[in-house]
């Protein structure tokens, strides 16, 4: 079946299997490996990905749920080869280690930072609560997302 | 591969009960977010309808003497809702517990309840409340029946939840016990409605989930708060009785030992949310 999806911005035609998992989709088809395939039970946040804005598990969505949605992977947050400044505060904060739990982090992040930029080390972790990291800690992980979210409040963004 | 189940994203309801008419074997699907887990499995014919595009089965209406929530509508929004909350915290609250955020921006009100799963956060509260589904029937007809009436798989379409206003007391909270604090599934959960007359419980109503395959009410732990102040010896009476329920609520069960003993704290949780309290008050150590 052809499917017209909208990914990062850009409209996608391509024949796939609608009944497909979108996570497979986005890496097998599109190339879009920031995301992973980690547990496939919505358990890890490894896929997560933000559908209209807000962050969704690729895992658990079919290739034709995401129809005439907005749907933005950890690629589409900025330009190939330059860190966002998110992804630079995880970077400056230690809260990455292996990397491969960063991007879903980072897009629950960001979903989060879109709908809040006052949140409380409270709210950040009940954001991250769908994501798990085994090597880093989550210290780190919540000071990147507060100093993100100040910094962005002091920007007026 | 592709399958002879044909995907369909209708976005009114006019276009979802013409096909809900038609001649192929009709699958809903919400959220979706737990029919992708592992041990399940995609039907393989008919017609699969994705739900979440059809507006008039989003939406939560707190301005009535009921209220009416679309069952596409999401556990974030029911988190979120800021009337809702004033009006049924225990729903609000269950609803902030279930799953993550990811899971919460998918799942909805109806999936919950069309699903059935025993531990299921939203349930309790429910059937606390007395909640009333919508109900839209092959051929588009509508009705309305109780929560405990409906029947998974007999092709009928739940519209909307309505929570009965006379049931909303001022006063209601849930708790849950899971393997951890967030992201986990109800090993046990309680809601609960009351009002406070004069420092005293009144017109208390508790109902436990994952303690059996449906909601329980437990009616003799409502009695032993019933009309006491909060206190020590009330609390230590009432979790006495919670064990005692869940005596004869599994007896034999695996779970049965851990349970009774688990009830407990999560009994003076619910009851500190209740009274808008922490559970870490003196009142509450003290009872322990």
């Amino acid at each position: 079946m052809k499917l017209t999806l909208r990914i990062n911005g850009s409209v996608v035609e391509q024949d796939a299997d609608p009944l497909a998992r979108l996570s497979e989709f986005l890496r097998q088809v599109l190339g879009l490996t920031g995301l992973k395939e980690g547990c496939c039970e919505g358990e890890c946040g490894a896929c997560t990905i933000l559908m209209d804005g807000a962050p969704v598990h690729a895992c658990l969505t079919l290739i034709f749920q995401a129809h005439e949605r907005e749907i933005t992977t950890v690629e589409g947050l900025g330009d190939a080869g330059v860190l966002t400044d998110l992804q630079a505060q995880f970077a400056g904060a230690g809260a990455v280690q292996c990397g491969y739990c960063t991007p879903g982090i980072i897009m629950s992040a960001e979903g989060l930072l879109r709908s809040t930029l006052t949140p409380s080390d409270e709210e950040i972790r009940h954001a991250l609560a769908g994501n798990i990291c085994r090597c880093t800690g989550f210290e780190t992980i919540v000071r990147a997302v507060a100093a993100e979210a100040a910094r962005r409040c002091e920007a007026g963004c | 591969m592709l399958t002879a189940l044909a995907p369909v994203r209708p976005s009114n309801l006019a276009g979802l009960a013409s096909l809900m008419a038609g001649p192929r074997p009709v699958h809903f699907i919400a959220g979706g977010t737990d029919l992708l887990v592992s041990g399940r499995r995609l039907p393989e014919t008919g017609v699969i309808v994705d739900l979440s595009a059809v507006a008039e089965l989003i939406g939560i209406d707190c301005s009535g003497a009921d209220i009416r929530i679309g069952s596409a509508t999401t556990v974030a929004s029911l988190e979120a809702h800021a009337g809702l909350a004033a009006r049924c915290a225990a729903l609000a609250q269950a609803a902030a517990e279930c799953g993550s955020v990811q899971i919460r921006n998918r799942a909805t009100i109806g999936g919950n309840v069309a699903n059935g799963a025993a531990a299921a956060d939203l349930i309790p509260v429910l059937a606390l409340v007395g909640a009333r589904l919508e109900v839209m029937l092959r051929g588009g007809v509508r009705t309305e029946i109780a929560l405990g009436d409906f029947q998974p798989k007999t092709g009928g379409l739940i519209t909307a939840v309505v929570l009965p206003g006379r049931a909303l007391l001022p006063r209601s909270a849930f708790a849950k016990l899971g393997a951890r604090r967030d992201l986990t599934i109800s090993r046990l959960n309680m809601a609960a409605t009351a009002e406070f007359v004069e420092s005293r419980f009144r017109a208390l109503q508790i109902v436990a989930g994952a303690l059996g395959p449906r909601p329980l009410r437990l009616n003799r732990a409502e009695e032993a708060l019933e009309g006491r102040t909060l206190d020590p010896d009330s609390l230590r009476g009432f979790m006495q009785v919670l064990s005692t329920e869940v005596d004869a609520a599994i007896p034999g069960r695996a779970s049965h030992a851990w349970k009774r003993r688990a009830i407990r704290g999560v009994g003076l949780d619910l009851i500190a949310r209740l009274c808008g309290l922490s559970p870490r008050d003196p009142v509450f150590e003290e009872a322990l």
